[in-house]
């Protein structure tokens, strides 16, 4: 009957072809580990995500920038100038067998491209086009110039993250936009959500159609009880050290283990996780009054000073074991405990090794393996997405999909020698 | 029904899902499926102890939404009005498009009924704390000998696979342990300062929907099902970016990096302070040609013609000074104003938006009708967030079929229990009688 439910290959008959800027990698990289064959075009340069660093080499080189290495994976890299004559018409050849044409990048680029791929819609009508752009194909905003940071200030992500403010209510630290290209990851996401349900729709209508993909709203709807808390009571929520933004300072904050790690230990207000705290506690030897009548005396007299107890004796038990003993016996009793882990951290551990969340990936430039995050999910057995080639080098797959797409090789000859590929 | 204008192209047309989610993270993945067009039954029960804690988690909505929606001018403070779990905004802006039915699946004819509507579903979503469905007998082995092509999206903390699957996690617990947490923040100091709000709440719904769309297409094609086991934590993974790769190449631990551009020789890089309280702007020069016409705009202060400063490198040398003078420089500024100079000069800049600036002034999501207006059956129409992508075919609607905001808690039963899935008027007052429904 039914023995496969993985969804590894569920795309593998699906053909995208992907051009443009840092926007686009991650929505291409998430269908390709689904086996989308991807198809990136690059100028004879590269595509502008090599000149994203950090680099695995001593100066920037387009071969050696970690960030491409990282979003593209499992992709075909063909050179190709589409701003030369006869550079489109060639892509017109490639896309005639496409599925998905993915454009990303500012918005002058991403209409010039969308203007010429009229035609081709014209003679394949089930070609999806998908545009992601900083503010989308339309709008006030539409030019304006965008990068990561700006983005994540406009959209409403950096107003919630940060320090605690002072004594005096006064911020002195900035906001802070979280590290690692999240208005590509949130984008991208959306813009893969997108595509499958373009494709869906294709598969019951038979037609493609135009995906409009905006950063700018991508990001706006990332930002959970802020927009709601204004919208519905019209209060701002306050960025806070390591904890929600909420319309006050709220009292938690963040403990330190014997080995020097933060611990993110707090209660919720269900009691049955003070209960599982007060177990934990005694489990350690470590004494203390709550849940006895002086401690319920205390919360009578003073609520605050009661909470100060409280969150003091939670600093005092995490102080007494190391990180991953904390976290263990914490989550025996169903606290839901973490350490504040470098991502590093979690290449050894033993959970992401047993479900296969890395994929491992041999580098032969290097000769080495590199293991990178290779999925978000398991049937129970295995990982439903799957990876198992290094990004493409520059032009690496230039012939193979060229002669996939139909060209003799003479006519490859020729437009290497007119420098269109 | 013929003398209706056709209902507009869906994308999930007669998709339907079965959703036991709640929370955040659950219902993030079928908010989506619904606002393509999914049949999407939002399955709760009234008790305390299972109702979503969202129904009755601030901010709560006020009584006075004006016609065509939101706040009245002038009550603008609001603590809105508790005391029943129909008020919760969060829960209405996270769950517009689903139908609501009340269920107790503590009873073993509230498990039977699920069964049943399982039997005639596309794929059923939970987000329970991990064993609870397999306590009540409808884990996904038993649920698929119900319908062998079901879909079933478990979405936990650490994901069932592993070593470590029955240990809970809010949005932030995986944020911690993934590594998003200590990635965010200020190389100087000790403390990150992590996300201020459960990013991972978000993502792993985003995948949820991502994943179940290309089941749902495999479904129809090749009568196949699947076991989704999303792990937040690994959705968390999935987001750090380059410093896992760096690390194994490097050895070095990672460090995070604030505001600024380690990667490339942008700088300054950052958010500077402007005129006003609290108020912010995220300035990235990415080129000599962008700090020219930075410098210009500043009126081309002596320490900013300083040689040094003309090169991408000298700029980084030189970033803590060159920070410190660019926010005298702010600090007087209006942040729109200087917003809107910097642009006009080709020079990525942004205002740190609060949600106040995204909703009122914004005029780029007001442009392209970002909120829209969904009524609620007790607290009156209010605006949602929208879906951040316009297809031009099968366009996305977080009205979904409903056309509302956030269902009531049971207000379909009689809809789904009597007109979708045929049980009777009778059948459905001793359901009620026994606490079934």
């Amino acid at each position: 009957l039914i023995t496969d439910g993985n969804l590894r290959g569920s795309l593998k008959n699906l053909v995208i072809v992907e051009a443009g800027d840092q926007l686009g990698d991650y929505a291409a990289l998430l269908l390709a580990g689904l086996g989308a064959q991807v198809i990136k075009i690059e100028p004879a340069g590269g595509s502008p995500s090599r000149a994203i660093g950090p680099f695995a080499s001593a100066t920037p080189d387009p071969e050696a920038s970690i960030f491409f290495w990282r979003y593209n994976l499992n992709k075909q890299s063909v050179t190709l100038d589409l701003d030369h004559p006869a550079g489109f018409g060639t892509l017109k050849r490639i896309l005639a067998k496409a599925d998905i044409f993915l454009l990303a990048g500012e918005f002058p680029v991403v209409a010039r491209r969308l203007e010429q791929s009229h035609q081709i819609v014209e003679e394949n009508p089930r070609l999806i086009r998908c545009a992601i752009t900083p503010f989308g194909l339309d709008g006030p905003y539409r030019d304006l110039k965008a990068t990561d940071l700006t983005q994540m200030a406009l959209g409403g992500i950096m107003a919630v993250c940060g320090y605690d403010p002072g004594k005096d209510g006064k911020y002195d630290t900035p906001p802070i936009a979280p590290a690692m290209w999240h208005s590509c990851h949130i984008a991208g996401e959306y813009a893969a959500i997108a595509m499958m349900a373009a494709l869906n729709f294709r598969d019951l209508s038979g037609a493609g159609q135009l995906v409009d993909v905006a950063v700018h709203e991508a990001i706006n709807t990332c930002t959970e009880i802020a927009m709601p808390t204004y919208i519905y009571n019209g209060e701002t929520v306050l960025r806070q050290t390591a904890r929600h933004a909420m319309p006050a300072v709220t009292q938690m904050r963040l403990s330190t283990t014997a080995d020097h790690v933060y611990m993110l230990a707090s209660l919720s207000p269900f009691e049955r996780e003070e209960r599982a705290f007060v177990e934990l506690a005694d489990q350690l030897g470590i004494e203390h009054v709550l849940r006895t009548p002086e401690y319920a005396e205390l919360e009578k007299q003073d609520r605050r000073a009661a909470l100060t107890y409280r969150n003091d004796l939670i600093e005092q038990v995490v102080a007494s074991r190391p990180a991953q003993e904390i976290f263990e016996k914490a989550q025996a009793l169903g606290l839901a405990w973490s350490p504040i882990r470098r991502p590093e951290d979690n290449l050894e551990d033993r959970h992401f090794a047993a479900r296969g969340s890395f994929a491992t990936i041999h580098h032969p430039e290097l000769n080495r393996d590199i293991r990178y995050p290779g999925t978000v999910a398991t049937d129970g057995q295995a990982p439903h997405m799957h990876y198992s080639r290094r990004a493409p080098r520059l032009g690496e797959h230039t012939d193979t999909v060229l002669e996939w797409a139909g060209f003799t090789r003479a006519e490859i000859t020729s437009m290497r020698h007119q420098r269109v590929i | 029904m013929a003398n209706q204008a056709s209902p507009p192209p869906r994308a999930l047309d007669g998709v339907r899902i079965i959703d036991l989610t709640w929370l955040q993270v659950g219902p993030q993945a079928t908010r989506i499926l619904a606002s393509f067009g999914a049949q999407v039954i939002r399955v709760e029960w009234r008790k305390r102890g299972a109702i979503d804690f969202l129904r009755y988690f601030q901010p709560f909505a006020p009584d006075h939404a004006t016609p065509g929606g939101g706040r009245v001018q002038g009550a603008a403070r609001s603590q809105g009005v508790r005391g029943n779990y129909d008020r919760g905004a969060y829960f209405n802006n996270t769950n517009p498009g689903k139908y609501g039915v009340t269920l107790n699946l503590n009873h073993p004819k509230g498990r039977d009924l699920l069964k049943r509507m399982v039997r005639d579903a596309n794929a059923l979503c939970e987000n329970f704390s991990p064993g609870q469905m397999d306590k009540w007998g409808l884990g996904y082995a038993e649920l698929r000998k119900v319908n062998p092509q079901l879909i079933y999206l478990q979405t936990t903390g650490m994901g069932k696979a592993g070593v470590y699957p029955d240990y809970v996690s809010y949005g932030p617990t995986a944020q911690a342990f993934s590594g998003l947490t200590f990635l965010s923040g200020l190389p100087d100091q000790p403390q990150p300062a992590g996300w201020g709000y459960s990013y991972l709440d978000h993502s792993p719904g985003y995948f949820g929907a991502m994943l179940l769309m290309a089941a749902l297409r495999r479904q129809r094609a090749d009568g196949i099902g699947a076991y989704i086991d999303m792990s937040q934590t690994e959705t968390g993974l999935m987001l750090t970016g380059t410093s896992l790769i760096e690390h194994q190449l490097t050895g070095k631990p990672t460090e995070r990096y604030g505001n600024r551009m380690p990667y490339r020789d942008w700088s300054p890089h950052g958010a500077y302070r402007c005129a006003g309280d609290d108020n912010w702007i995220a300035v990235a020069i990415q080129s000599d040609a962008q700090w020219r016409a930075l410098v210009e705009e500043m009126g081309s202060p002596a320490w900013a013609r300083d040689g040094e400063l003309a090169t991408a490198a000298g700029r980084k040398h030189h970033e803590d000074e060159l920070e410190a003078k660019l926010t005298e420089f702010t600090v007087a500024q209006d942040r729109y104003d200087l917003m809107n100079r910097l642009q006009a000069r080709a020079i990525p800049a942004g205002v740190v938006q609060r949600a106040a600036d995204r909703f009122d002034r914004d005029p780029q999501l007001k442009a392209r009708g970002y909120f829209v207006a969904l009524p609620h059956s007790t607290i009156g129409t209010w605006p949602i967030e929208g879906f951040p992508a316009k297809l031009s075919a099968s366009p996305a609607d977080v009205g979904g079929l409903t056309g509302r905001a956030a269902p009531q808690l049971g207000e379909d039963n009689d809809f789904i229990y009597h007109e979708l899935f045929g049980l009777s008027t009778d059948e459905l007052a001793a359901l009620r009688a026994e606490d079934v429904i």
